[in-house]
Order: structure tokens, then sequence, then C-alpha cells
């Protein structure tokens, strides 16, 4: 890519004790993307972020914000970045926009209009005034939404942003991210341990396994519509199945545990069950496997061991 | 500063800061009410007859006593005072009843310690120090505006204490003019101080017991991330120093223990508590913990990693 990177990982590693938890880290983020940063539990997800935004040292390595150095230049780098890192932790006993204020504050120019505007964008009006102890969780990453936004970043950071949220919630944050993204170009890095709850607001996702970065992909909108899926079909007889599948279609199919296994394109399914149909195959079940992100994202998780 | 406004904030917006200062003005009240009724202070009237009343006094008090016994009365000997050096004794008022109400400068030690212990480690608990952290300011700066909270804290709780003890003292004693001369027992016999010095004096050495032990219970904060542990070892030690002392006494370097210091007010009355420790000495000592205390909580504050768990 030629576009500046909004953030960059250069052999980021961290050592705890004798143990190595992030084990050399290299990625760009770029403005107006979002980046999904994907792992199972206890993966080093958070622990990276905490490097990226300075409440950790880099045992090795280096992260650039904008060109300018974590360890060395921080307060220049961290003016640019906004921040939730693990659960959205506000003070309990004071209100919603108490909080705000507290961290407004803390950064220059934050006017009041501005927090009344990431109020109203996180959808938090009505709440606002009621002590943070009160809040749901999904309210509380509402807020912590809003805190992160607060001086305009030019990157916003989210760990784990869907957690607690309903599909409802989820939905919307996945709206104001892509806005911020495409509207505002606003760098947006999104960790979290379930794709699906990621996949659509994103558009690259960063794999990592015990402490490894193992693959970057990027989602493609039109992975859903066109890219080959891997599809199983529970039909009897399973020969025949296969017979017509292959010489009708040309589309090789196998047969794996009593269904017949092959690999077509979305638009090709109707067809294919038609022609299945007309050749007096019975069939039981269509199982459509999703992107072959997923898959690998699955066998990851499954390999995955917490040492 | 925002940041000390923002530790303020935080302090008050917390329904325990406020008990705390209930707390003291329910002490300092029932302080004056049971001097009033069952201290009977206030009540003992010195008219123009006062030698009179002061022979008579003496002369109630020393019946049925030996020669000894006289010789060790303290009231007889105050009483003598006053009638040796001809002064007319003051009725207890509200600058007696302020100074009285030093004592509880050990109760502002232990809220100042409370709040010392809480300010770094609270963050922790709650997790909202990730979100501190991440500003645009050091972590120097934000250490230290909660310290200076944590002394504006001690400053106002200080002036609260006085303010409040003084209408309740006027309230409930009256006041005998603006800055009236004391009779006070100096240990080594009887002076006569200025009111107005003698709370300077009793409530200015207390100050250096609390700023020193809020100084360590602010590094055990720093340093352990723990309130509770932070309390309790700054309590423990304060209630305990002077005990410990009385342990380590016999050796040489028992001087350079920071309870042998922190009353610099041995200097003035009475003897010190080792042979050869002088003012400047204790100053000295107090001041090198002080920096230890305080360098120690900048170090562990600003070099560590802000981890999970
Ligand atoms: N303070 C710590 N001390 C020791 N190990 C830690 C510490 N913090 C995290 N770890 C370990 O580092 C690994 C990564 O943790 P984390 O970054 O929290 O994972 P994730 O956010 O992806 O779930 C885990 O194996 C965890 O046990
Ligand atoms: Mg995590």
């Amino acid at each position: 890519m030629t576009a500046e990177s909004a953030m960059q990982l250069i052999d980021v590693k961290k050592n705890i004790g004798s143990k190595q938890i992030i084990k050399g880290l290299n990625f760009d983020i770029y403005p107006g993307e979002v980046f999904g940063f994907l792992g199972p539990n206890g993966a080093g997800k958070t622990t990276t972020i905490r490097m990226m935004v300075g409440l950790m040292k880099l045992t090795e390595g280096d992260v650039l914000i904008e060109g300018k150095s974590i360890k060395t230049e921080y307060k220049e780098a961290i003016r640019r970045v906004g921040a939730i890192v693990e659960n959205p932790e506000m003070y309990p006993f004071m209100t919603g926009w108490k909080n705000l204020q507290h961290y407004a504050r803390m950064m220059p120019a934050v006017t009041e209009e501005r927090i009344k505007e990431v109020v109203t964008l996180v959808g938090l009006d009505k709440a606002i005034n009621e002590k943070v102890g009160r809040y749901s969780l999904g309210m509380r990453q509402r807020l912590g939404i809003a805190q992160a936004l607060l001086h305009n970043p030019s990157i916003l950071i989210l760990d784990e942003p869907t957690n607690g949220l309903d599909p409802s919630g989820i939905r919307e944050i996945r709206r104001y991210i892509r806005n911020l993204a495409e509207k505002e170009n606003v760098a947006v890095i999104v960790s979290s341990h379930l794709l699906s709850e990621i996949e659509l607001m994103c558009d690259r996702i960063g794999i990592i396994k015990n402490g490894e970065l193992i693959a970057i992909e990027t989602v493609q909108e039109a992975l859903n519509k066109t890219d080959v899926k891997d599809i199983h079909i529970e039909a009897v007889p399973l020969e025949t199945g296969r017979n017509i599948v292959q010489e009708k279609l040309q589309i090789n199919a196998a047969i794996e545990k009593e269904e017949l296994v092959l690999s077509a394109k979305r638009e090709e399914i109707p067809s294919i069950i038609k022609s299945l149909v007309d050749g007096q195959v019975e069939i039981f079940g269509v199982q459509v496997k999703r992107s072959t992100l997923e898959d690998k994202f699955l066998d990851l998780i499954g390999e995955n061991t917490i040492e | 500063m925002n940041l000390v406004y923002n530790e303020q904030v935080k302090l008050y917006a917390r329904k325990s800061t406020w008990i705390m200062f209930v707390i003291l003005a329910v002490i300092i009240l029932g302080i004056a009410i049971l001097g009033k009724t069952v201290g009977d202070l206030g009540n003992e009237e010195y008219g123009e007859d006062w030698r009179q009343q002061l022979e008579q006094e003496n002369a109630e008090l020393t019946e049925g006593m030996d020669e000894e016994q006289i010789a060790y009365d303290q009231v007889v000997k105050e009483n003598n005072y006053y009638l040796e050096n001809d002064i007319k004794p003051q009725n207890y008022d509200v600058w007696q009843s302020v100074i009285d109400n030093s004592m509880l400068s050990a109760l502002l030690s232990l809220f100042t310690i409370i709040v010392a212990a809480g300010i770094v480690a609270h963050e922790f608990r709650w997790g909202t120090i990730k979100l501190l952290l991440i500003r645009p300011v050091s972590r120097t700066k934000i250490l230290f505006s909660k310290y200076v909270s944590v002394l504006l804290f001690a400053l106002t709780s200080l002036v609260f204490l006085l303010l409040f003890s003084w209408l309740t003292g006027a309230v409930f004693f009256g006041v005998n003019g603006i800055n009236p001369t004391l009779v006070l027992n100096s240990g080594d016999g009887f002076v006569q101080v200025s009111a107005l010095h003698e709370i300077t004096r009793s409530y200015g050495f207390s100050l250096v017991n609390l700023v020193m032990m809020s100084a360590l219970a602010f590094m055990i904060s720093s340093i352990f991330r723990n309130s509770g542990l932070a309390i309790g070892f700054a309590i423990f030690l304060m209630m305990a120093g002077s005990s410990i002392m009385g342990f380590f006494l016999q050796y040489d370097w028992a001087k350079f223990i920071l309870f042998a210091n922190t009353n610099l007010d041995q200097y003035y009355r009475g003897t010190p508590l080792i042979e050869g420790m002088t003012l400047p000495f204790s100053v000295m000592v107090l001041l090198v913990y002080y920096l230890v205390f305080l360098v120690l909580s900048w170090v562990f504050f600003t070099k560590r990693d802000v981890a999970g768990h």
C-alpha cells in the first residue's frame, strides 16, 4: 500500500518474566480502514494494545503513530489516539457526563460542545446524568467509546468493544465505526475473539495466536457473495448425486461422511439442487460453509493452546 | 492546574470523603458538649477577687494532704504560679478549647493517610488508571497532581478543624479577647504564652507527623497499588511508632529511625529522646525519609507497566 500508515508495529515483542507473550508483531494500519485484531482469549491482543498506548513498555521493537514513536515521543504519539483497553471502566460514583469532563480536562481543546456531540453520537443523551455505577455493560461500552472520541483522534483502538453487547448493540457500534472510518478517515483497530462479531465491520483482519500474527486477510465485500464456498449436501443416493454434479455441471464432488461435498459459487447453488432433484436424488439438508477466513480462524482456535 | 482540579473533583464526589468531615464535626461538638456538662469546663468564673478564689481552691485541695503530696499537685502548683506572678487566671474559653482539640490532628493524620493510600491504588482497583494514563500528560505530572491533592485535602481538613473548633468553642465557652495570654505547663515549670502561638505550636508539630505518614502511605499505595495495605501499614506504624522506638532505643542507630524524629516538640518541651539528637538533625532525617518516600513513589509509578490482573 502506498498510503501513509496511521500506525506501524515494528517487530514488537514483550516478555513478562521469562515468558515471551508477544513474539514479534509487524503490521501497518492505514487511515480510513477498520482493522480487525482477531484471536482467541489469551492470544495477546490486550497486551499488544497496552503496548500500542504506552501502558506497557515494549521489550523489543517500536510502535509508530503517525510516524512518532510511542517510546520516545509519547505525548505527540498518544495525542492522536483514543482507546478502550479491556473493559471500559469509569468512575462509578460520578455521572457519565462528569466522567467525560474529567478526561476532557486532560486533553487540549475539548469543548463542552464536543462532549455533547460525542454523547449524542453514541446515543447516551438520556442516561448521561446518571451515575456510571448504574450503567449496564452496554452503556459503559458506549461511554467508553465516547471517551475515546472526545479529542477527535485519528486512530481509535477498541479492545473487545462487542463484549456484553446484544446483536443490535453490535450493529450500532458497527455503524459508527464504519462512519468514522469512511467519513472522518479514522484508522480503527477493533479486537475480538469472535470473527462473526467483527467481520462485517472490518476491511482487514489480522489473526493473532500465541503472540504471533499468523495471517492478515482482506475482507472483500464480495467475499460473501461470489467467493467459492464449500457446500455440504445430505443426499440419497450419494453416488447418483455425485455423478449428476460431475457430469452435468462439471463440478468436482467428493463423498465425505454420508455427505456430498463440493466447491461452488453462491449463485450456482440453486442450479445444483435443481439438477439433483431432477435426477431423483433426495435432499435432506444443504449446508454452506462460510468464508475460507472463518475456516482458517476456527482451525487456528482449535489449535491454540495457552501455555 | 486541571489535573489537581480533577483529583479534587474525584475526591469530593465520594461519600467517604464527606463522612470524614462529618466525623470530625461530630467529635468536636461532642467534646464541647461533654466538656460543658460533665467536665464542668467554663463554668468556673474568676472575678475581681480571684486571689481569694485561688487561695480557697488551694485550701480545699490540700486538705488532708501531706507536704509531699502538696508539692506534686499540679493544680496547686498552677494556682501558686498565678499568685506568685500576680496574673489573673483566664476563664476556660474558645482559645483553650481549640488548643485542647489539637489532639484531633491525630484523626486528621488518619484521614489524610486514608486519602493518600487510596488516591493511586483506587485507580488501579477501579481499572480507571488505563484511561487516565493514555493522555498526552506525563505520568510524573499525574502523580504530582495526586500528591498535591493529598496535601490540599490535609490543608482543607486542618482549616475545617480549626474553624469548626473555634466556632464551637466560641458558642460553648465564649471568647476572652483576641489573643489572650495563657499559662501552660511546659514540662519543666509554668510559662506564659500567647494563645495563637500555642495553637500554631501544637497543630504545627502534629503536621510533621501527618506529612510523613501520608507520604509513607502514598508510597506504599504507588508501589503495591493496594490501598488496604497502605492504610494498614501506615496506621500501624503511626500507632505503634513510639513503642517500636522503645525497642530500639538501646542501639546507636536508633536516632535514624523515622519515629525518633517525628516529634519535634521534644526539642521545645522536655528532653530529646536520645542524647545528642538536635533539631537540625531531626529535620535532616525527616527530609531524607520524605524524599525517599516520594522518589520511590515516583519511580514505581512512572516506570512500571500497567498490566492486567
Ligand atoms: N501481567 C501478566 N503477567 C503474566 N502473564 C500475563 C500478564 N498479562 C497477560 N499475560 C498473559 O499473556 C497472554 C496474553 O494475554 P492477553 O493479552 O490478555 O490476551 P487477549 O487479550 O488476547 O485475551 C495470556 O497468556 C496471559 O496469561
Ligand atoms: Mg483481552
